[in-house]
């Protein structure tokens, strides 16, 4: 404070020749720093959860192993809650919060807490998968590195989705799906400016993932034979997997509910959880940890069980997962939807060979692989995620034809009975999913006091009638907010229709105040409030104008037409923007 | 538009006495005072570029259903009218985001932990993180209430420390307190200040401007009144830079008990 510095500092110089920079080639650069960060937290979540799933190992053959998940989500939700003073859950939601309403600003913290908080809940048996975790950590870098760098709101939300593209692209090795997942379910636009530095980021964190864990493909790549029959019989396994991702994303929603309702503490709460996954797990394995290893299983066609068994399994991977992550378990939906899709795909083939026997059906592998497209794609309601995220992490474009028409149906019928997927859900709940370019998002750019008129003409309560008529010759509106003479505070609105039956009636001129014909019980805005609620206020009451209110002083009048002049401005900037 | 001061609130003692520090702070200012009555032991403040999580120490939720009543008992007693302030947002369940558009916010020394710590000597990290982000002046209550009857300015010649003038000449005029300004000279010769303050045109807020040109700054803080609101820029340095420069805004705050008013980079006065 006392010293005056004379020289431009590295930082100012910094912000200067940032801001010379091409905005594109700025926001490049940008994300392969953070395409390389977002790819390293996915291979580090990789490595912890193999590290630590080696330690417990030796474990899982005693008769007490059915504890490793309750002590896992446990320490998982109070490392959280205590550690890292965090919320539970896998922080999806907050990303996309954070990209709608917050400008992609994400706490510092946020980069390292679920990697950690996840490889607990699953390393010990959880049932959830490492990916929605690591788009956390892909997101806060990204939101982080774009702080460093001074980037606007705009330019940081584009970081936000390298970030998230990066981690998704590293921890499948699936560059495209990393790119569409961004878009499609954080971003929720698709521009020139956002979508070339998320693919850069997207390359340079698969390649991170490749350089140190090797070029593989989480399940081995199997050329299919199909004929037409099958991919007719493909609708079936769409509506199958479209039911059971509605099924899991009203399971999980209310095992949230209950299990906060029932349990107050957020660790005790988890632990339960953890426990009971335990205990099914002791007689379906299938439904602890990510899971992958049966999802491979079941592509090789090697999966032994019956029909019934694998559709229990499918249905049990659904309960574990509810109550893994419904509790507070630190994880995602990725892994454990392509394991009940492989399941309930594999349940549909079994159904299918066992009423139609003759029929040369495609492999079972090829069932699993739609049943994980549908899944994936109802679950999320991204079915371009679905479809890129399958054709990739299987190798199998030559069958992409089936997997677009089993993620189309599957996420259209879940849409049709569940509207909401499990990402969005608090968030239209509380009104808070603005997508870009949508009335909702540019009202909420709208500050009610920005929008605020200065010109009503006040009057005071005990201002005769009389002495309104020169106001109201030279006022430029058709209502008068009335204050307290003695407080100055606002007591109620005089509309030009409360007055016209007294108007031309000159003996009424002394005898009626204004007091006596306010309205007490107009309803105020606060200069704060949400624009989005103003308006929808004055739809209700049918008004075309409110006043404006702090504490008891009144501060102006806001209109519906100086809103949509507004909004329409807006609109201008933000088609302008896209260009 | 009345310009607003945010509280947060803790109800016990050491509350009450931030709270009455605050209140008179309105009440000398005409600000109006919202209360912000903590019903997690979190939240979340989004600045224009940094996102801070406050974790209050568990004393801020003692006893909430006399909270609210305390509050508006201690704020009436000023003179004043509680507002008490709703959170909308959320970012977590249990993460409420509160807005950033106050024109004052009063922060404890320390807003997480343990009121043994509070005191003199130690600025929490989040607080430090407010001021460094804020775009409104942070105002940081003395333990316990006392009024202050003049105005203090600590002026070193950067930026902040013009904004710093500005303000406190600001509080001054709004206040009917007299202002005084202080600075030690330190790698800048009497003419040097003296061209900062034509060239940014404060002459008139340093009529009295007292220059400390010999002894230990700790020594010389003696000078500034008992019973002074204390006025300071931060430049909001990174924890690096002030562990190896160290910072005077820390040398200040922990040598005098006054209450003060902190200007931080990003503050638009």
């Amino acid at each position: 404070m006392f010293s005056k510095s004379k020289s431009p500092s590295l930082r100012f110089l910094l912000a200067r020749g940032i801001s010379r920079i091409d905005e594109r080639l700025l926001l490049i650069t940008i994300a392969i720093f953070v395409g390389a960060c977002g790819g390293l937290a996915a291979v580090l979540l990789n490595r912890l959860l193999l590290d630590i799933q080696h330690i417990l190992h030796p474990l899982r053959t005693y008769w007490y192993a059915f504890v490793l998940p309750a002590c896992g989500a446990a320490l998982s939700s109070l490392f959280l809650g205590h550690v890292v003073k965090e919320g539970p859950g896998h922080g999806v939601p907050e990303v996309i919060y954070s990209v709608s309403k917050r400008g992609g600003l994400l706490r510092l913290r946020s980069s390292f807490s679920r990697l950690v908080s996840s490889a607990l809940t699953i390393a010990s048996g959880g049932s959830a998968g490492p990916e929605a975790p690591v788009v956390m950590s892909g997101a806060s870098i990204g939101s982080n590195i774009a702080k460093m760098f001074n980037l606007n709101d705009r330019q940081r939300v584009a970081m936000v989705g390298c970030g998230a593209a990066s981690a998704i692209s590293s921890i499948f090795n699936a560059p495209i799906a990393g790119i569409v997942f961004s878009v499609e379910v954080i971003l929720g636009e698709w521009t020139p400016i956002n979508l070339i530095p998320i693919a850069i980021a997207s390359v340079i964190g698969t390649e991170v993932s490749r350089l140190m864990q090797g070029n593989q493909i989480p399940f081995a790549h199997h050329r299919f034979h199909t004929s037409l029959l099958d991919i007719v019989a493909s609708v079936g396994i769409a509506i199958l997997a479209g039911l059971s991702s509605v099924l899991f994303t009203r399971m999980l929603n209310k095992t949230a509910e209950a299990s906060h309702r029932l349990v107050r503490h957020d660790w005790i709460r988890a632990a339960l959880g953890g426990a009971t996954v335990g205990f099914i797990g002791i007689g379906l394995p299938v439904v602890l940890g990510e899971g992958y290893d049966v999802v491979r299983t079941i592509l090789e066609n090697q999966y032994e069980y019956g029909l019934v068994l694998v559709a229990l399994g499918a249905l049990a991977k659904i309960v574990a997962t509810s109550l893994t992550i419904g509790t507070g378990g630190s994880g995602g939906i990725f892994a454990p939807c392509l394991v009940i899709g492989s399941l309930g795909g594999l349940a549909y083939y079994r159904m299918l060979d066992f009423i139609w026997p003759s029929i040369p059906w495609a492999e079972e592998g090829f069932f699993a692989m739609l049943g994980m497209a549908g899944v994936m794609s109802g679950a999320l309601q991204a079915p371009l995620t679905g479809i890129f995220l399958i054709v990739e992490v299987t190798g199998s474009y030559a069958v992409i034809l089936p997997l677009i028409l089993v993620s189309a149906i599957s996420a259209t019928l879940c849409h049709y009975l569940e509207p909401v997927s499990f990402y969005y859900e608090r968030l239209v709940s509380r009104g808070e999913l603005l997508r870009p370019r949508t009335d909702a998002r540019l009202l909420a750019d709208l500050s009610v006091s920005e929008l605020i008129e200065k010109d009503a003409i006040v009057v005071q309560e005990d201002t005769r009638l009389g002495d309104m008529i020169p106001l109201i010759e030279q006022a430029s509106r058709d209502s008068f907010p009335v204050e307290d003479s003695k407080t100055g505070d606002f007591l109620g609105l005089i509309r030009l229709d409360d007055l016209r039956p007294f108007l031309f009636n000159k003996n009424l001129y002394a005898a009626i105040i204004m007091g006596e014909i306010m309205d007490v019980h107009v309803p105020r805005v606060s200069p704060h409030d949400d624009t989005k609620a103003v308006l929808e206020l004055m739809d209700h009451t049918r008004t075309e104008s409110l006043p404006v209110v702090q504490g008891s002083k009144f501060l102006g009048m806001v209109s519906k037409l100086t809103i949509l002049d507004r909004y329409r401005k807006e609109l201008i900037v933000e088609s302008c923007q896209e260009v | 538009m009345k310009a607003q001061l945010l509280h947060i609130f803790r109800n016990t003692p050491f509350g009450r006495e931030t709270l009455l520090e605050s209140s008179y702070f309105c009440k000398t200012l005409e600000i109006e005072i919202v209360v912000y009555i903590p019903r997690t032991a979190k939240f979340l403040m989004y600045f224009e570029n940094d996102v801070v999580q406050v974790d209050l120490d568990r004393s801020y939720l003692t006893s909430p259903e006399t909270a609210e009543t305390h509050a508006s008992e201690i704020i009436r007693s000023a003179g004043l009218e509680p507002q008490f302030f709703e959170p909308q947002d959320y970012t977590a369940s249990t993460l409420p985001d509160i807005p950033t558009h106050f024109d004052y916010m009063c922060c404890p020394r320390s807003i997480v932990d343990l009121s043994s710590k509070i005191g003199l000597g130690y600025l929490g990290p989040r607080v430090r993180r407010i001021v460094n982000s804020a775009r409104f002046p942070v105002y940081i209550p003395n333990a316990v209430f006392k009024v202050w009857k003049s105005v203090a300015v600590f002026f070193g010649g950067s930026v902040n420390g013009v904004k710093a003038v500005r303000l406190g000449q600001k509080i001054s005029q709004l206040s009917g307190f007299p202002l005084r300004v202080f600075t030690q000279l330190e790698g800048n010769s009497r003419e040097g200040y003296e061209s900062v303050v034509k060239e940014r045109q404060i002459e008139e807020a340093m009529e009295n401007w007292t220059v400390f040109d010999s002894g230990p700054f700790q020594e010389n803080l003696y000078e500034v009144p008992h019973d002074a609101l204390v006025v300071l820029g931060a430049y909001g340095h990174g924890l690096i830079k002030q562990l190896a420069f160290g910072s005077k805004m820390e040398l200040i705050q922990s040598v005098l008990s006054n209450s003060m008013v902190i200007v931080g980079p990003h503050c638009g006065t």
